[in-house]
């Protein structure tokens, strides 16, 4: 689509670590199905006297986290108090790194090759939940300092749909380098969305707006579309764009203004004093940096030969499925036809319950590929002995076993395969077709081995069936 | 430095406080007195000396990620507040 402004677009998101402790108490970090105020202690409550103490893990996960998007960590980091007043933080104050973050410059490439630098990334706690009724608030503090890695993006990003791309990315990259759960839908990622309009000739970036709290791929580029539109038609007016913080609702489609926080944006960021700074040797950093594992974009190197580059976005999605591929291919065998099970059976809509299931291991995803490619199954019978395999009483046990239990192994020996086609050859009810083939009537050979078929029960193998057939009505 | 009646409000109102005239006046002239006694330190040059952030010289100092059960249970947390409702605590609708 050709549009008449151009588009900027930079993007904050905040990360929620899978450490088993909060940022800076001892108490459990997730509190998912679990009652309101129960995964809290006195130091989320900012009593008297309590000192936060920082959990190494996060400080390890935000190092893999740089890993994951090429950055450079710095050795010294410290954090920062940055002061508002809001019922979600008992504390007065949020823990930030403001001045001097954890993760340097780096940058997310996406699938089309367009690389995403990254400003910075600081760890930071979250804030409490609270919900509204009419006249009050209710505060949850369950979610107060959980460790939030808060990702800056450079406003390289220059279209709705290269947004979601970038967002996506940095999920996969994020899932694959273990560093969050990465659950969109319970919020483990959030998406704040910057963007401006300009003319083309224009050298000066326009006004942005903000789109705040957006967590899923569909709703940040419906968001920053609906933000074009709604930008564009003011310029076109000759109005202007105001600087302010909007809401996205995925029911009507629209971004709204809203109040901010605190009227005057007056943080009053101070030094930390109750946490000493971070300086970390270059053996620490090196020492997490390398746990991060192979990224999608690794993987779009290693099987760019061997599966479609739609079959493998599809999967990227899926690092259980990925990762098993990689071990297939580790060693040595064929995967193409696994990661076409996996795209077109296992992932149709019909199937995706499977995945809650038990995932075929490596040996046996290859013994099923090889017993396809003899022939020893046809595809239907592959596909059912490949779903049946998640299920919990088979999955022990090998695609031959499986099989045979289930009589889909099919007739490959000729001795076996000739003795039952000379039987339908010699059926009353086939002679007319016979006459018929050796009179030059090609097509009733399907009629026959569709015979030959029935008489199997379905497990001959039909291309050796029709090579029989063809030999003996010479 | 003196402070002006305007920061004492937007201080008030960043800290959450609603004050009296006389508290007003009373904050006004001990701010301006703790600035004039702290605004001695200007006469140094500073320049090129790297910031004091903590004086105990400590770093690095982080815990293992274990669960520690706390002695405080929610109940006796929840306590403390002023007001408590479903296990939350219940605050003035704010939006």
């Amino acid at each position: 689509m050709a549009r008449k402004y151009e588009i900027t677009i930079g993007i904050e998101c905040h990360v929620q670590l899978k450490t088993k402790t909060k940022l800076f108490s001892e108490v459990d970090n997730d509190a998912r199905g679990k009652e309101p105020n129960s995964c809290v202690s006195p130091v989320d409550y900012a009593l008297p006297g309590m000192l936060p103490r920082l959990n190494g893990e996060a400080v390890r996960l935000a190092i893999r986290a740089g890993a994951a998007m090429n950055a450079k960590i710095n050795p010294d980091s410290r954090f920062d108090r940055k002061h508002y007043f809001y019922p979600d933080s008992p504390k007065g104050y949020q823990i930030t790194q403001f001045y001097h973050p954890i993760i340097g410059e780096g940058f997310v490439e996406l699938p089309s090759g367009k690389k995403i630098r990254i400003e910075h990334a600081h760890l930071e706690g979250d804030a409490g939940k609270l919900t509204h009724f009419d006249t009050y608030s209710l505060v949850d503090l369950n979610r107060v300092d959980t460790p939030l890695l808060e990702i800056v993006s450079m406003p390289d990003i220059s279209s709705p749909e290269e947004a979601r791309d970038y967002c996506k990315e940095l999920w996969r990259n994020m899932v694959y380098a273990g560093v969050t759960n990465g659950d969109l839908y319970n919020g483990n990622m959030r998406f704040d969305v910057n963007i401006s309009l300009k003319k083309p000739e224009d050298t000066k970036l326009g006004t942005r707006a903000e789109i705040k709290n957006l967590n899923s791929f569909r709703s940040i580029e419906r968001a920053a579309a609906y933000e074009y539109e709604r930008q564009s038609k003011l310029l076109d007016k000759g109005e202007k764009v105001i600087q302010e913080t909007r809401g996205w609702s995925d029911a009507t489609g629209v971004t709204t203004g809203q109040r901010s926080k605190e009227e005057a944006q007056d943080y009053r960021y101070m030094p930390e004093p109750d946490l000493p700074p971070l300086s970390l040797t270059q053996d620490f950093i090196k020492a997490e940096y390398d746990k991060c594992p192979a990224l999608p974009a690794d993987y779009r190197a290693r099987f760019t030969k061997v599966i479609t580059e739609d079959t493998l976005e599809v999967l990227l999605d899926y690092p259980e499925l990925v990762n098993r591929l990689a071990e297939i291919a580790d060693g040595g065998q064929p995967v193409d036809y696994i990661a076409n099970l996996f795209a077109s059976v296992l992932l149709a809509e019909e199937n995706q319950s499977l995945l809650n299931d038990n995932l075929p291991s490596a040996n046996q995803l290859t013994e099923l590929a090889a017993m396809k490619s003899k022939n020893e199954l046809s595809s239907t019978s592959a596909k059912e002995v490949f779903i049946k395999l998640f299920e919990p009483k088979h999955c022990d046990k090998t695609p031959l076993e499986l099989a045979k239990e289930l009589n889909l192994v099919q007739e490959n020996d000729s001795g076996a395969l000739e003795a039952i086609v000379d039987a339908v050859l010699a059926k009353p009810e086939t002679a007319k077709a016979q006459a018929d083939y050796k009179a030059g009537q090609e097509k009733v050979l399907g009629f026959l081995v569709g015979q030959v078929m029935k008489e199997s029960h379905g497990k001959a193998n039909p291309s050796a069936v029709s090579e029989i057939l063809k030999k003996k009505l010479k | 430095m003196e402070v002006t009646e305007q920061e004492i409000n937007h201080l008030a109102m960043l800290s959450n406080f609603s004050l009296e005239p006389s508290e007003k006046d009373a904050l006004k002239k001990d701010l301006s007195g703790i600035f004039k006694y702290i605004g001695k330190l200007d006469e140094l040059d500073t320049s090129g000396v790297e910031p004091t952030y903590q004086v105990f010289e400590m770093k690095n100092v982080w815990r293992a990620d274990e669960i520690i059960n706390q002695d405080a249970d929610r109940e006796a947390l929840l306590a403390l507040t002023k007001e408590e409702r479903d296990h939350q605590i219940k605050v003035p609708k704010v939006l």
